[in-house]
């Protein structure tokens, strides 16, 4: 639980590290340890760094690609661990983070709705009492009983974004997902996140398109190599970020 | 080194009763993560769901011929030695297959591992109720062979219920810690396939127990497979209850492993994400 009870997501100092090859074989790992051979430098997804998001804000994360914003969703997430440091989540959380995520290309629609849904921790009755709005929300009544790899990736996407967004979290996590619908259903989409917003809810959003973040978020996080480079007003942010990228973009 | 650091890493405060109540909390995730693994499994075969019963019938007529008729393998107390092999054939497949499923139900967890966090023994654990269909196929195909052999239903028949119980808290241990390392080291279900195979030889399930020279049976005595198996027959051929010695032994070894087990995935859990 956070310290106080307004923050619902905390990063104390939070590293986090990857190996740069795939998984080793138990030879290649006998070996290291017989010879107690070095590793390779390990590759630093995040690098010391700390925030907290309080219950109701709206937090943009920006950045290259590469500098750690969806490894900070991961963590929020529960994905995966941090190498060092503490990440504290007080509420249920529910991620769009990767396109679909969670998500069966065998199963039919309806099965995935039910399977994420039980992910999500949501029971079945529940989950049937919001059947409906989902299905509407997506508008893919006609396809729910197809595959979803039969789906297009906006289709895809419009299913995961109705089955996260009615699973009621208290933190929403979104990634560049939204941005693959077409433009009349992100509309959709962001009224949603509107009401969301409305409700208290909290939102950590992740985009690379400024106007968005600038649209949504009342803070925002600037992230460069994994090290946490700004924290605060939103406006503020956005602009010294676009800055920073201008003499790049004019080379 | 990251590796060794990680497998060694200290134990986190979990227990079996951690992994009753997760199943509890996900029991709806468990259902429909069994209902996928058989429609993925089955899909795209002509035979579909026929393939659960046929594969073991095969094998039953094979291993009945070649250890029957060929070997001239006894039975055990009268039984018709078809009975007598379906009895053990049945466990058996049942425990092989789950345990062969479970190795990869982490490395095969795809996004369900990468992007969304639920206790992920909740996967291991689908893949080893995915085999009960194993298990049911093969308990209808022993029902029709009774009934053909004119064999008597006993109620003592009923003890098999609560040792496939242990059975599967016994795969449940073995399952754990495997799925775990095969994600860090893909040669875990190689040496699975290998291990279950040895395995089968030293667990009677082509022969009776007691033909086994006396100076090996402690490798029967030890061995809770064969303890099941056993039982198994004595509970389906003999009308009275198990030994108890029987139970016991494998009741505890069971626990134990499932103990341990349990410990060992949830130690390596962090990990998992990052080495799918």
């Amino acid at each position: 639980m956070p310290t106080t009870s307004e923050e619902v997501v905390r990063l104390e100092g939070v590293s986090k590290r990857y190996r740069r090859r795939e998984s080793e074989t138990l030879k290649e790992f006998l070996a290291a340890v017989a010879r107690r051979k070095a590793a390779e430098p390990p590759f630093y997804a995040l690098r010391d760094v700390s925030f907290s998001v309080r219950r109701g804000e709206t937090v943009g994360i920006i950045g290259r690609n590469g500098s750690g914003k969806t490894t900070v969703l991961k963590l929020i997430a529960g994905v995966t661990v941090p190498t060092a440091g503490k990440v504290t989540v007080g509420g249920r959380v529910s991620a769009l983070i990767e396109l679909g995520a969670g998500f069966h290309p065998d199963l039919t629609g309806r099965e995935n709705v039910y399977l994420k849904a039980s992910i999500l921790g949501m029971s079945r009755r529940r989950t049937r009492e919001s059947y409906d709005a989902i299905v509407e929300f997506a508008e893919l009544r006609a396809f729910m009983d197809t595959p979803v790899k039969r789906y297009s990736s906006g289709m895809f996407t419009r299913l995961a974004f109705a089955v996260a967004v009615h699973s009621q979290p208290e933190v929403f996590l979104i990634d560049e997902s939204l941005s693959v619908g077409d433009a009349a259903f992100r509309e959709k989409c962001y009224a949603k996140v509107r009401d969301f917003q409305a409700g208290g809810g909290t939102i950590v959003l992740v985009s690379h398109d400024l106007q968005t973040v600038a649209s949504y978020c009342d803070r925002v996080l600037h992230l460069e190599d994994g090290r946490l480079l700004f924290d605060g007003d939103a406006e503020e942010g956005i602009a010294r970020y676009a800055a920073s990228r201008e003499p790049a973009a004019a080379v | 080194m990251i590796e060794t650091r990680r497998l060694t890493g200290a134990l986190r405060t979990a227990h079996p009763g951690t992994m009753a109540a997760n199943f509890w909390r996900f029991r709806y995730l468990l259902w429909y993560l069994v209902v996928r693994n058989l429609r993925i499994q089955y899909k795209q075969s002509i035979f579909g769901y026929a393939w659960v019963l046929l594969s073991p019938l095969f094998q039953l007529l094979v291993y009945s011929f070649v250890f029957s008729q060929v070997l001239n393998t006894p039975s055990q107390g009268g039984v018709p030695f078809l009975l007598f092999l379906l009895v053990g054939l049945i466990p058996w497949i049942f425990f092989s297959n789950s345990v062969a499923a479970a190795t990869e139900s982490i490395s095969g967890g795809g996004a369900l591992v990468t992007v969304v966090y639920f206790p992920r023994e909740i996967l291991t654990a689908a893949s080893v109720l995915t085999r009960v269909i194993d298990l049911g196929a093969g308990l209808f195909l022993l029902v029709l062979v009774m009934l053909v052999e004119g064999e008597p239903l006993r109620w003592s028949a009923l003890w098999m219920l609560p040792l496939l119980l242990v059975q599967v808290l016994f795969t449940l241990g073995l399952a754990f810690p495997l799925a775990a390392l095969n994600l860090f080291f893909r040669d875990v279900r190689f040496l699975v396939a290998v291990g279950l195979n040895l395995w089968f030889f030293v667990t009677p399930v082509l022969y009776p127990v007691d033909i086994v020279p006396e100076r090996y049976r402690f490798i029967y005595d030890l061995n809770p497979m064969s303890r099941l198996v056993s039982s198994y027959r004595w509970a389906m051929f003999t009308g009275v209850a198990p030994p108890v010695e029987s139970i016991l032994w494998s009741i505890a070894v069971s626990l134990a492993v499932l103990y341990v087990g349990y410990r060992l995935f949830k130690s390596m859990e962090p990990a998992f994400a990052d080495n799918v």
